[in-house]
């Protein structure tokens, strides 16, 4: 039986392969898929044998007749396709020529955080590029005269009103005006005065968090900014917090993410518990209330996920970058 | 700041190499990179010069021959120092020197050189970099250089956060690391109090309206100045600093050495020994130690001899009253300055120094006695001074420790953590903070203790209050990974039900572990009564060291604690506590309208908001200027999106691409007044077409992308995206010849466009082509309009009929008047009149011709053709009579 099976198959195939018509093909059907055709046979004498090999066999059998059948439909596919069309038009062409058009890198990186994060219950905040002072510096902790005005080199329009450093000044304008729970992202343009070369340029985008409750603690910012780099960079991000400073939370940490090509860690965002100074700054009880704040670098987080190396090609916009997103 | 490690085990002792070390560090706070770490240099050896001849090929370079113990190997040295007999540092080939830098076989001028002779450069010792560096000649060849160097010159570089002035110094540092490291943290240099023979004492006068909280000064007779011994030497050289000569030596080593910047005057230079600290006056001039000569403001602090001025406090000495090869008495000053002052003072004059890092950051008061007997101590060791006065203390801080409260609640309350109390209190006896327990009222249950108890357990089980305490204790475990999902499932299950098996099963599984991280001690929550006297936590008051003026909170403590536990070691939470919210983004409906020209063929563009002020004024509205911009070219910050569009096609034409079509959304600035709230600071968006909208193809011609291309654009984006109508509305403007003001049925002002004229963009520079054509969108109506709330209308069924009108008219009519007039002929019945195609010829002279086709449709019924005909034969009678024109022949 094993044998009458495999001359079936193996001659049913060289057979097929030599149809050069739709006649020869029809031919091929009738002997091997006909009425009384060759798998007809098969079938007949498939009947003949024993109850211990049928179920064998029958599921031998029916395996062939569907290949059998399949081959021979592309086969028939082919010959109509071949012959039916008569449309001599050349679709070799290219197709018609559409101008391609390109959402900004800065701008798909940041609607992916905007998306993270709104799916986890994130608002979204916008504010002022020029801001006061206080807004900028003092409410966030920051005194005139304290050394951590040296960590941010600031653009002034005049001695109380400066180019925002940080998103952070929207921080305080919404602690100003709404009361706790707060659950916001901030989003938008920072200015910082740099010296323009390939990794650093006297603007760029930042991407703040603030959630402000009775209870959010250390380990739910954790849980948050896991959750983000997870969904961020994959799944398998291996992630570390570090001790750090900024004025405007305490405890601060830094986030590095192990970067496997580098092998180094690269620190990719700011956090820390709202520092209990900044929220008496905008009138809130701090004995009642805590929560925590994070901020992270659009042009970072975007060179790091399309090795981008000179920071200037963002605000360039050389038509040969932008239409590679 | 650069730490050795051989400095660090002045005061603590470890085992740890410098790249663990730093790793060490960075996970306490203080991010470290390593500088030199000679346990990971393989293949350096000592190695002795046989014999170093001239290079026969090259003046400056010497052919040596370099022994390294087994065999000898030839080297081609360029440095003048290298000698016959030399015990040196031998990098073999395949070795791999700091920065990455491998040595390999290499051709120098001819003569192949296998291997190199260090300095100290490149071994990451020094920048010394003149010759090589030569060692005790007592050496052995083929001894490991990692035995000899490693220990005299490991080192790490540490960026301090401007919060932790307390560890910008070995011993700040070193107190770190013997707290993380259990370890004793050591007092390698006394401050023992030295009594002097001498009555005379240094007059101290502190200026009334403060500044200097503390000076302490006096007098050191009989010193030598020379040399520094080799200890002192060693130790500056393994923070990379050159030695100078004794004196100067011990200033130096003692602000690296315990942080507290201290001054040496030469006594002899000073017209009387008298210490007077004060403002200067505004204008007076100073001479400084750095050669430069300083003019100075009236709250610039000083320190005066009560003539002259020989210090600007906490930054920098004066250049007149410094030591020097021939001084034989000095005064110390060991002070304490305002940090506010120092950094005004040292901002003004754009001076920085190490001593006004330490003091702006907030210095030791209380350091400053140690310091200056430290100073005497060494004095007398190294240059055989002799204490020469009695010590003055001017003191005007208040030196009462600080004391801050920290209760157990919120500190778990502020982590979602449970850092067992134990652990607090060790956490904070290693930084030398001194905790006393407070308001202790409940006796918190050990965990283990607990469950290794099974009547304990059996009345746990009974009691729900201490259900909550089982599931955590489950949780933790199944995110430590101790148990599976399932069995923490199953655990939760006969909790619920008070399954006595489940409680020993976890016992067991508790015993197995004492990791660290397990929660210890559970302090039981009664249900139903909120506050509970006898449910209060542990509290501590918490004595600061004068040393932590950064310690001024509870919050500040509970990073202390953080930071020493490990920020590693928080099991992160996901239970997001905060309550459910909408997620609003009011610029939403923006992003649909960039996704939507983006998916049509145009680029997004992110220009700069600074600009050049000269370019900007001639778009004619008044700019807001930067203070203090970095360069010129960017000085003032933008008025319109179509400065940066412009400098956007112009960079694009200039690298080969024409064809552009560009939109922005950003800020735009406007100057309306000199306050803050003068200034409008605008959500603006521009287009910017030029060139082809689709390139030439074998398809079809290109299509130009110009004014009508944007035209259908506004209609689409309105008409379509927004539902609302529109019109075009002619107006003059400044640089476009040809501009539309696009307005809605309300008149409301909801974007514009136009083709900027021709000279505005050579007076700009503008490499173009063709038209180049702007359409802005007034971003707030924008996402006014912008709902998603469509109201459908019925879709009438009857059919639609089609009919032509060929009319010749004069060229000078304008199109928007004839559609218009055609549709009043029957608004009801005239869905749309449309110009389809519009002809001029030479034979047509002033005339054309143009094509309309008509849509009629009657929502209630179909059609008869007559109702039809009988309207266009009016149509044609009123266009024929308004218009003068006529009928063309079919």
């Amino acid at each position: 039986m094993d044998k009458a099976i495999n001359k079936v198959k193996t001659s049913f195939h060289s057979e097929l392969e030599s149809c050069k018509t739709s006649e020869n093909l029809e031919q091929l059907r009738i002997k091997y898929l006909g009425r009384k055709g060759q798998l007809t046979d098969l079938f007949n004498q498939f009947g003949a044998l024993s109850n211990k090999e049928k179920p064998k066999y029958g599921k031998t059998l029916n395996i062939l007749k569907s290949d059998l059948t399949a081959s021979y439909n592309n086969k028939l596919a082919t010959f109509n396709s071949d012959q039916g069309s008569d449309d001599k038009r050349d679709f070799s062409l290219p197709g018609y020529a559409l101008p391609k058009g390109n959402i900004h890198p800065l701008e798909h990186v940041t609607d992916e955080i905007k998306s993270i994060f709104q799916s986890i219950g994130f608002s979204v905040a916008y504010g002022p590029e020029i801001d006061d002072d206080y807004h900028n510096f003092e409410a966030l902790n920051v005194p005139k005269h304290h050394p951590a005005r040296d960590m941010q080199d600031t653009f002034f329009i005049d001695s109380d009103v400066v180019l925002r450093t940080h998103t952070s000044n929207v921080q305080i304008h919404l602690m100003e005006n709404q009361d706790p729970p707060l659950r916001h992202i901030c989003c938008g343009r920072v200015f910082r005065n740099e010296a323009v070369s390939y990794k650093s340029f006297c603007l760029f985008h930042q991407v703040e968090g603030l959630v402000i409750n009775e209870s959010s603690s250390f380990a739910e910012m954790k849980g948050t900014l896991e959750y983000f780099a997870k969904e961020m960079f994959g799944k398998d991000t291996k992630m570390r917090f570090r001790p750090s400073y900024f004025p405007f939370t305490e405890p601060s940490a830094e986030v590095d993410i192990w970067n496997d090509k580098l092998n180094q860690w690269m620190e990719i965002l700011g956090c820390g518990m709202v520092n209990p100074n900044v929220l008496e700054n905008v009138g809130y009880d701090s004995e009642k209330y805590q929560g925590f704040a994070f901020g992270m670098g659009i042009e970072r987080i975007a060179m790091i996920k399309y090795g981008i190396r000179d920071i200037r090609l963002f605000y360039q916009n050389d038509k040969r970058f932008l239409e590679q997103f | 700041m650069k730490v050795s490690l051989p400095w660090l085990k002045r005061f603590v002792n470890f085992k740890q190499s410098a790249s663990e070390l730093a790793d060490l560090l960075t996970m306490l706070g203080f991010e470290s990179e390593v500088v030199t770490d000679f346990s990971v240099l393989k293949n350096i050896v000592v190695g002795e010069v046989e014999s170093a001849k001239k290079h026969p090929n090259a003046d400056k370079l010497k052919f040596c021959i370099v022994n390294d113990g087994k065999m000898t190997h030839e080297v081609v040295c360029g440095a003048p120092n290298v000698a016959t007999g030399q015990k040196i540092v031998f990098a073999k080939v395949g070795a791999v020197l700091p920065g990455n830098f491998k040595i390999g076989k290499a051709k120098i001028r001819g003569i192949e050189s296998n291997g190199m002779i260090c300095s100290e450069r490149e071994l990451g010792i020094s920048e010394e970099h003149d010759g090589i560096m030569v060692l005790n000649p007592g050496l052995k060849n083929g001894t490991n250089v990692a035995d000899i160097l490693g220990p005299m010159y490991d080192a790490i570089d540490i960026d301090i956060t401007p919060d932790k002035a307390f560890a910008l110094s070995h011993r700040g540092i070193a107190r770190e690391l013997a707290a993380k490291l259990n370890k004793k943290l050591k007092s390698p240099l006394n401050a023992k109090r030295v009594i002097p023979d001498s009555k005379e004492k240094v007059k101290v006068v502190l200026d009334k309206k403060g500044g200097c909280p503390r000076y302490v000064a006096g007098i050191v007779n009989n010193v030598k100045v020379g040399p520094s011994p080799q200890w002192l030497t060693d130790y500056l050289k393994s923070v990379g600093q050159k030695s100078i000569n004794n004196l100067v030596d011990i200033s130096n080593f003692m602000l690296l050495e315990i942080g507290h910047p201290t001054h040496i005057f030469d006594l002899d230079k000073l017209s009387e020994p008298t210490i007077e600290v004060k403002w200067a006056k505004k204008g007076e001039k100073f001479a400084a130690l750095d050669e430069e000569s300083y003019i100075l403001d009236s709250d610039h602090l000083v320190i005066t001899d009560s003539v002259n001025t020989v210090a600007l406090a906490g930054i920098i000495g004066g250049k007149d009253s410094a030591v020097s090869d021939t001084t034989t008495n000095v005064l110390i000053e060991s002070a304490y300055f305002d940090p506010i002052v120092v950094r005004k003072g040292s901002k003004k004059l754009n001076l920085l120094s190490e001593a006004s890092r330490r003091f702006e950051r907030g210095a030791d008061p209380d350091a400053t006695l140690d310091a200056f007997y430290m100073i005497v101590r060494l004095m007398e060791e190294v240059a055989g001074g002799e204490l020469g006065s009695i010590v003055t203390d001017q003191c005007t801080f208040d030196l009462k420790p600080r004391k801050i409260t920290l209760s157990h609640r919120k500190l778990s309350k502020y982590t979602g953590f449970n850092i067992p109390n134990k652990k607090v209190e060790h956490i904070l006896s290693g930084l030398q903070i001194d905790c006393q327990t407070r308001g202790e009222s409940v006796i918190p249950m050990n965990v283990v203790e607990i469950l290794s108890n099974s009547n304990k357990l059996e009345s746990m089980r009974i009691r729900t209050e201490f259900r909550p305490f089982m599931r955590n204790i489950v949780d933790h475990l199944q995110v430590i990974g101790e148990i599976t999902r399932k069995n923490a499932s199953s655990y939760r299950r006969d909790i619920r039900f008070g399954s006595k098996e489940t409680l020993s099963e976890l016992a067991k599984v508790l015993k197995k572990n004492h990791s660290d991280s397990l929660p210890k001690e559970f302090i039981p929550k009664i249900a139903g009564k909120k506050t509970n006297k006898s449910v209060d936590t542990q509290k501590w008051i918490c004595t600061i060291p004068s040393f932590r003026g950064d310690l001024v909170n509870e919050a500040d403590l509970i990073e202390e604690i953080l930071r020493c536990y490990g920020y590693d070691n928080i099991v992160p939470s996901y239970s997001f506590s905060s309550q459910m919210q909408y997620a609003e983004d009011e610029e939403r409906p923006l992003s649909h309208l960039k996704k939507y020209l983006s998916s049509i063929g145009f680029q997004q563009c992110y220009n700069n908001s600074l600009e050049e002020r000269d370019s900007i004024a001639k778009f004619g509205v008044e700019s807001l200027s930067v203070m203090n911009p970095s360069s010129d070219r960017m000085n003032v910050l933008r008025t319109s999106l179509h400065q940066g569009l412009l400098k956007t096609l112009d960079f694009n034409y200039k690298n080969g691409t024409q064809d552009i079509l560009i939109y922005e959304q950003g800020t735009v600035f406007e100057k309306k007044g000199d306050t803050l709230d003068d200034i409008e600071q605008k959500n603006a968006f521009s287009c910017l077409v030029h060139g082809d909208f689709a390139e030439p193809n074998v398809h079809f011609s290109p299509i130009e992308g110009n004014f009508f291309l944007l035209k259908g654009l506004a209609e689409n984006i309105f008409n379509n995206l927004l539902k609302i109508k529109i019109k075009f509305i002619k107006e003059s403007h400044s640089y476009c010849g040809t501009f539309y003001n696009i307005v809605d049925s309300q008149k409301n002002l909801v974007g514009s466009l136009g083709i900027i004229n021709e000279e505005f963009l050579k007076e700009m520079d503008i490499l173009h082509r063709t038209d180049v054509c702007i359409m802005d969108i007034n971003t707030e109506n924008f996402k006014e309009c912008f709902n998603y709330n469509i109201k459908t209308e019925d879709i009438v069924l009857y059919p639609i009929v089609n009919r032509d009108l060929n009319f010749i008219m004069d060229n000078s009519i304008e199109l928007a008047q004839v559609c218009p007039t055609i549709k009043n002929v029957n608004q009801s019945l005239l869905k749309e009149v449309v110009p389809v195609d519009v002809f001029e010829s030479k034979e047509l002279k002033d005339e054309k011709s143009v094509l309309f086709k008509l849509y009629f449709q009657n929502p209630k019924k179909t059609l008869e053709d007559n109702e039809v005909n009988s309207i266009i034969a009016e149509i044609i009678d009123i266009v024929l009579k308004k218009f003068n024109a006529k009928l063309r022949d079919q």
